[in-house]
């Protein structure tokens, strides 16, 4: 553990780290574009140059290590000129795009130069050295080689992440430019990951084109709902509409990177229409909007009486593999212990065996739900009923006369999916009495006795666990439309309605309950799963 | 620059070059030696007959000006809206968005003018332009009239010299939807040879060779309306149609 001074402040290295690792550790910026913590580290940028005392010139921080007793200054006149230098060259043949550069607002030429450079420049416009703009490379790549700094992050990255080797440098000198091959698209499942690391807006991404200015986004940490991966994220969305997601470092689950899928899987919340009011059949079979209290009164009681007639185990409890631990905590706690049922599943597809199963070496899983181990976790999964089709043969056979259903389709679509809809409206169907909770309206809705319009990914706060068991924290984005409330607040409705305690005001509370009742997750603080998470036993 | 070297005329300062120290105190900010008592000195200077004829000299002030005014030698009323004032080079009125060559607006859709805008009253949507040496336009750009303060944050802010204020002050209209204007209505401006441009970042914009300054008295006693050709000349009367791009 080598110690070494950085701008008189003495710090302690883990060993074998670079001084600008050390320094990142230690809250100390040193301005940099080609060193990224989880790319092969390149040194061409020359941004990174710091002053250590006894070497005769200046040495980029990303490629030397640190020594024990190294004296090392980031600050002095000597470094700011190098810096200022690096920026000048930078700017030479950098165009002045920036009203139109969909990088402004986070843009590292800008900030550097903000603080380091604020010279005037010498260069005219007609003297400098154009190259091609614009250039599709694919569905979510557009790609400008005028802007473009060299710092070759975005040809490690596919050289080692993904190891596809899809871009590289063409031409020398002033001329060297930044592409494909032929202008091929990028036709990998995480070429989206390039447009977050280039540090200026050469490689932008064609989803959030031109949609919005950085700075009028507000940012939620959050975790994808696409698989049961779990990859960090950050939500960027303003007035209640989301506009992309960016990867936040996990070292742990996904380092820096994010796929394209998940990358996208908010749109999906915006394709069909939400259900704003509970709906309840009446005597005419129709559904028709109801309150939140009539509908949770005539459910409970409702549920009593089939208990009463055909005992608790006709109810049935499917849950969701993409709510949250919260939410499926007070359902467990509602089905299970305030009316007895005993028969639970979650599986509309074999989740608990694609729940390990990774779709590719790098991050995704064929499981496409957030939260399967969550619901694993909490006793949601009986062993008898094998899953929907289980349901649909025992509730046709009679055994089953209710059931409780939270139903949120995938934010990954893929194939099959319609084909697993097809199975939920067959249970919905078989089932005299059901009760569903779902955000999207469907068609397999109107067979249910009781819909209620609960809230989805990002428009609750809450935790999932992902497929190693790592208990994540989600923020809330967006506000839910309508009469929408989160799942565990309908949950913790039925149970005040039952006649139960409810006494949890936000999901913290429920998740404060949680961790005194399931074992697994006993001594988890909810500050313990914001990143990296934390592994439940 | 090292100190000593003789500086130009831009970088002495005010004191400088007036030709004085400007850290000595002046004669006047010199207090006398003695103790006044106020009061004293007052009473003493007062009397019976300053108390009658002194308001004399101040209504004899006020009856000219009375008289001046009853006999039409001064006037400062002018007769609206044959008469209209002069107003300055950079008033900031009404909102227009330049023009290139082609007809097409000079906005790349930046959102500088509405970040900067102090009552939020700028909303405009983006769309990709066929040339790439352009890559942005807006396809909707609307400032909501009766929310704009007119202070003209918006030309400040714009990197393009694409909006400019002119000196039109007579934005009226019968309905509400008529006061949010859209990018046509900022674009094409009839009226502008009446009422000449306004605040506009860079006075090469616009090559207007002769300019009208009116001093401050004549003002007054101005008939008629300002009218620039050379305005008229410059700012073609485009009417810009987003969907015929």
């Amino acid at each position: 553990m080598p110690k070494f001074t950085l701008n008189g402040q003495e710090i302690e290295a883990k060993a074998g780290q670079t001084i600008i690792q050390a320094a990142e550790d230690h809250g100390v910026e040193i301005p940099h574009y080609c060193y990224h913590p989880d790319l092969p580290i390149d040194g061409n940028c020359r941004m990174c140059l710091v002053d250590v005392e006894k070497m005769p010139k200046l040495t980029p921080a990303c490629t030397t290590l640190v020594n024990e007793g190294m004296v090392v200054r980031s600050e002095n006149e000597r470094v700011k000129q190098a810096v200022r230098g690096v920026l000048e060259f930078l700017l030479i043949n950098h165009p002045v795009d920036c009203p139109v550069c969909d990088q402004a607002g986070e843009c590292r030429l800008q900030d550097y130069y903000m603080v380091y450079g604020l010279h005037t420049s010498e260069i005219s416009l007609g003297m400098k050295v154009r190259k091609r703009k614009v250039i599709d490379l694919g569905p979510m790549v557009v790609l400008d080689q005028e802007r473009c700094v060299l710092c070759s992050r975005c040809i490690r990255f596919f050289d080692h992440v993904t190891e596809t080797g899809e871009m590289q440098f063409f031409g020398r000198g002033d001329h060297v430019a930044i592409g494909t091959f032929q202008d091929r698209p990028l036709d990998n499942p995480y070429s989206g990951n390039v447009v977050d690391i280039c540090p200026v807006g050469a490689l932008t991404s064609r989803d959030f084109r031109f949609k919005c200015r950085v700075w009028f986004l507000h940012a939620t940490d959050s975790i994808c709902g696409g698989c049961s991966t779990g990859c960090a994220v950050r939500i960027d969305h303003r007035d209640g509409a989301i506009f992309r997601m960016i990867p936040r470092r996990n070292p742990e689950v996904n380092r820096s990177w994010l796929c394209d899928e998940g990358r996208l899987s908010f749109h999906e919340l915006n394709k069909t229409e939400r259900i704003s009011r509970p709906l309840m059949k009446g005597r005419d079979g129709v559904q028709a909007p109801v309150t939140w209290e009539e509908a949770v009164r005539s459910i409970d009681a409702r549920l009593k009486e089939i208990r009463a007639a055909n005992g608790a185990g006709s109810i049935l409890g499917f849950a969701s593999p993409s709510a949250t631990n919260e939410g499926l905590f007070l359902f467990k706690r509602y089905v299970g212990d305030q009316l007895g049922a005993t028969q639970f599943d979650f599986r509309v597809d074999s989740e608990d065996k694609n729940v390990l199963e990774e779709e590719d070496q790098i991050l995704r899983h064929f499981d496409k739900h957030p939260n399967s181990i969550g619901a694993i976790k909490l006793g949601l999964m009986s062993k008898e009923l094998g899953g929907i089709d289980g349901a649909i043969e025992a509730a046709r056979a009679g055994q089953i006369k209710a059931g409780v259903v939270i139903y949120f389709p995938p934010l990954v679509r893929r194939p099959c999916d319609e084909e697993v809809e097809g199975r939920v409206f067959e249970l919905i169907d078989v089932l005299e009495y059901s009760v569903v909770l779902a955000a999207h309206k469907s068609e397999w809705q109107t067979a249910a006795s009781v819909v209620l319009p609960v809230t989805p990914w990002s428009e609750e706060e809450g935790t999932y666990t992902n497929f190693e068991g790592r208990v994540q924290f989600a923020g809330k984005a967006i506000d839910a439309g309508g009469d929408a409330l989160a799942v565990w607040e309908a949950f913790a409705m039925l149970l005040h309605a039952s006649g139960a305690e409810s006494p949890w005001m936000s999901a913290e509370d429920v998740f404060a309950t949680l961790t005194e009742h399931v074992p697994a997750y006993r001594e988890v603080t909810l500050d313990k799963t914001r990143l990296p998470g934390v592994i439940v036993g | 620059m090292p100190a000593g070297f003789p500086r130009g005329r831009e970088e002495r300062s005010f004191a400088e070059k007036a030709g004085r120290d400007a850290r000595a105190p002046r004669d006047t900010m010199k207090k006398p030696a003695k103790v006044i008592n106020v009061r004293e000195r007052a009473e003493g200077e007062s009397s019976f007959a300053k108390d009658i004829f002194a308001p004399l000299a101040g209504m004899r002030l006020t009856m000219n000006r009375m008289v001046d005014n009853l006999t039409g030698k001064v006037n400062a009323t002018i007769r609206y809206p044959e008469e209209r004032r002069a107003y300055s080079d950079r008033f900031r009125g009404a909102h227009i968005l330049t023009a290139r060559e082609d007809g097409s607006p000079r906005c790349v859709a930046c959102y500088m003018c509405a970040t900067a805008c102090p009552a939020d009253c700028i909303y405009i949507e983006p769309a990709e332009h066929p040339d790439p040496l352009i890559e942005k336009y807006p396809a909707r750009f609307d400032i909501d009239m009766l929310r704009c303060v007119f202070c003209g944050f918006c030309v400040d802010a714009c990197p393009e010299e694409a909006i400019i204020m002119s000196r039109e002050t007579e934005i009226c209209a019968y309905t509400r939807e008529e006061t949010m204007w859209d990018i046509k209505r900022l674009m094409s401006r009839p009226e502008l040879p009446e009422f000449g441009l306004g605040y506009r970042p860079n006075e090469n914009l616009v090559d207007s060779t002769v300019k009208f300054t009116p001093k401050h008295k004549e003002k007054r006693k101005l008939a008629g309306r300002v009218t620039l050709k050379e305005d008229v000349e410059m700012i073609p009367h485009v009417t810009f149609d987003p969907t015929k791009d």
